[in-house]
């Protein structure tokens, strides 16, 4: 019985936190990244790419040293095709093309390295909703051109900077820009909040000496569940790399999957636990019930009644237990989710904990307790039906 | 109607050791027959098989012109329910039931115990028990207990009642009153009684007696 408490309890607590953490993390990866990431293909350069440039008319060649290394920049080769495409696709919301660059930015003798992303507000704020999650100022601020940046507030605190302040922009080619920091975010997650810059795609460009490159287009789907086939059927269609969220995110799947698996087994250790716990009370009950099974098979009572009337037992203990496991499950799960945990790292909203209060999780881990209870009180109900009116009698007299 | 046995036998275990020899009997209805014998001449083992709790090694039984071997489980579950009571030396009532629940328990297998709840309350007036319906069976004493036991027997209307020693726990003067209760049924509910007994008293009150030594019926 305490059992099958604790262990419908511990389901539904580990179930809470895990799940809410997921639709966390996972509404964060739909909501704020794009939800198809088209980008450019890193190609590599091979021994054999360059024999057509330089010698269309042999046939053979031998290199002495064979050329290697990669091609200049990442860039999708031809963007305008890809809007064109999107703009007719009915199931895109929006798209957003973006250059992405590594860059050290400087402030006095402080110096970061950031990811800036380069894109068009107005179209970025319709792919992720990253406004939202703006600390101060706001994410249109960054306008057309004109050097404005907004950065994450890990950022901001590592470069000990200020809104409206400048800061130096280099790329490692061409002399450093200042940009001014007109905004802050904060989205939760420590490797976008410590190292993101978002400014305006022309001036990206312009600092990175690359006008009109676009490295990405951020997609955002109608239905985020399209984002894997439509990903793949895009992808056919071109040179260029296309990604859905959970394959861009497949380390963070993968763990995911892995928490099941740990979820899963320790719920069924924890019920196999149970169910043997079910099983000793109904043998016990067995043992000291008779002589009632006695009198009841003298009376007309037939096997399948003994059966049903355990049975009834053994799935009274399991319910009962399953929902008083759930009550105290869901009161933990309560009280987890008024426990504000350290402020660096919000985790949801209002930097409390995220737990999930699913009503599966908990018509599943009933259906849990419920089912071993079940299992467990089938033997001892089987083996009470089994017993006789004269052997109980006997032994008795 | 009449229970008759056909030359039954009963054996137990390896090596086999015969608890009843050849046994033939005619009980006719309304009939009273007390079993006598020693301690381990098979009275218990008789009573058993003549009620259908127990199966005999060899011969037939047939009650009520139906052979108890040719019955199917439910048949004989039903014939249990229907037409036969048991009271055993002990009371086996259900201990977290009233004696009023207790007494319906047969009843309820068929779920006519709203319906025979009524009589249930004239039984317990009729065994002097009035007012102690919803006592436990804790609550009352040994002589009240076995009482509705064996108004526990009598709900279902049976023919036959079956009872193995039923004064074997009580003192003389419950014990009394039970074989009271017994001759009474014969007499005025026309019902056919068969008890295993040790005391020769009781015995002799029956209308015939079958003593049995060593699995052999030797006087009836
Ligand atoms: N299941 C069994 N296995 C082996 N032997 C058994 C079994 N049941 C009964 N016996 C034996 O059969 C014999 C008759 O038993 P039974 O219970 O019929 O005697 P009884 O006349 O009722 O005795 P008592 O007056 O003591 O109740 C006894 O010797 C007993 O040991
Ligand atoms: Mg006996």
């Amino acid at each position: 019985m305490l059992g099958i408490v604790l262990g419908t309890a511990g389901y539904v607590t580990i179930s809470g936190i895990m799940l809410g953490f997921r639709v966390f993390i996972i509404d964060q990866l739909i909501n704020n990244d794009a939800q198809v990431r088209i980008s450019a293909r890193e190609e590599p350069i091979l021994a054999d790419s360059l024999n057509e440039e330089f010698f269309p008319e042999a046939k053979h060649i031998f290199w002495l040293a064979p050329p290697s290394g990669r091609r200049d920049e990442a860039k999708i080769e031809y963007p305008q095709g890809w809007f064109d495409r999107l703009d007719r696709d009915v199931r895109v919301l929006a798209y957003s093309p973006q250059l992405t660059i590594q860059a050290i930015m400087r402030r006095a003798n402080i110096s970061e390295n950031v990811r800036m992303i380069g894109c068009d507000p107005a179209k970025q704020e319709r792919v992720t909703e990253i406004q939202k999650y703006m600390l101060e100022g706001k994410f249109s601020d960054i306008g057309q051109s004109g050097n404005r940046m907004i950065m994450g507030l890990g950022l901001m605190k590592n470069l000990g900077a200020r809104v409206s302040e400048s800061v130096l922009i280099s790329v490692g080619k061409g002399n450093p820009i200042p940009f001014k920091i007109v905004g802050v975010f904060q989205v939760g997650m420590k490797t976008i909040d410590d190292s993101t810059a978002f400014a305006a795609l022309n001036d990206v460009q312009k600092a990175n000496l690359t006008p009109s490159q676009v490295s990405d287009i951020a997609v955002r789907l109608i239905n985020a569940e399209d984002a894997k086939g439509l990903a793949s059927s895009w992808s056919s269609l071109s040179q260029d790399k296309v990604q859905s969220w959970d394959q861009i995110n497949s380390g963070t799947m993968s763990v995911f999957k892995t928490q099941d698996i740990v979820r899963n087994s320790m719920t069924l250790t924890i019920l196999i636990v149970a169910g043997f716990g079910i099983y000793n009370i109904l043998n016990m009950m067995v043992t000291q019930k008779r002589r009632e099974i006695a009198i009841l098979r003298s009376i007309g009572y037939e096997p399948k009644d003994i059966i049903s009337l355990f049975m009834t037992q053994g799935v009274l203990l399991g319910t009962s237990g399953g929902l008083l496991g759930m009550i105290f499950g869901h009161l933990i799960c309560r009280y987890l989710s008024t426990i504000t945990v350290d402020s660096g790292r919000m985790i949801g909203g209002g930097g409390t904990m995220m737990i999930s209060f699913d009503v599966m999780i908990y018509v599943f881990g009933f259906l849990l307790a419920f089912g071993s209870s079940v299992f467990a009180s089938l033997l001892p109900a089987r083996a009470a039906s089994k017993l006789t009116p004269i052997d109980i009698i006997r032994s008795e007299a | 109607m009449s229970i008759e046995t056909h030359h039954i036998s009963k054996t137990f275990g390896h090596p086999p050791t015969t608890v009843l020899r050849n046994v033939s009997l005619t009980i006719p209805d309304n009939d009273f027959v007390s079993i006598t014998g020693r301690s381990g001449s098979g009275k218990s083992t008789l009573l058993y098989i003549l009620s259908t709790l127990d199966n005999a090694t060899e011969g037939k039984i047939v009650i009520d012109g139906e052979t108890v071997s040719a019955m199917t489980p439910q048949e004989v579950h039903r014939f249990r329910n229907q037409k036969m009571g048991f009271v055993f030396q002990f009371h086996y009532l259900l201990p977290e039931l009233t004696a009023l629940e207790n007494i319906l328990i047969p009843a309820r297998k068929t779920k006519v115990h709203e319906a025979k709840r009524e009589k249930a309350l004239a039984l317990l007036e009729k065994f002097d028990l009035k007012g102690k319906d919803h006592r436990l069976p804790s609550q009352l004493s040994g002589g009240e207990q076995q009482r509705v036991a064996i108004a526990r027997s009598l709900i279902m209307d049976p023919q036959y009642l079956f009872a193995d020693e039923p004064t074997g726990n009580l003192d003389s003067v419950n014990g009394d009153t039970v074989i009271k209760i017994l001759k009474d049924l014969n007499e005025h509910e026309n019902m056919t009684i068969i008890i295993v007994t040790h005391d020769p008293d009781y015995a002799a009150m029956a209308k015939r007696r079958i003593h049995l030594v060593d699995g052999e019926v030797v006087d009836q």
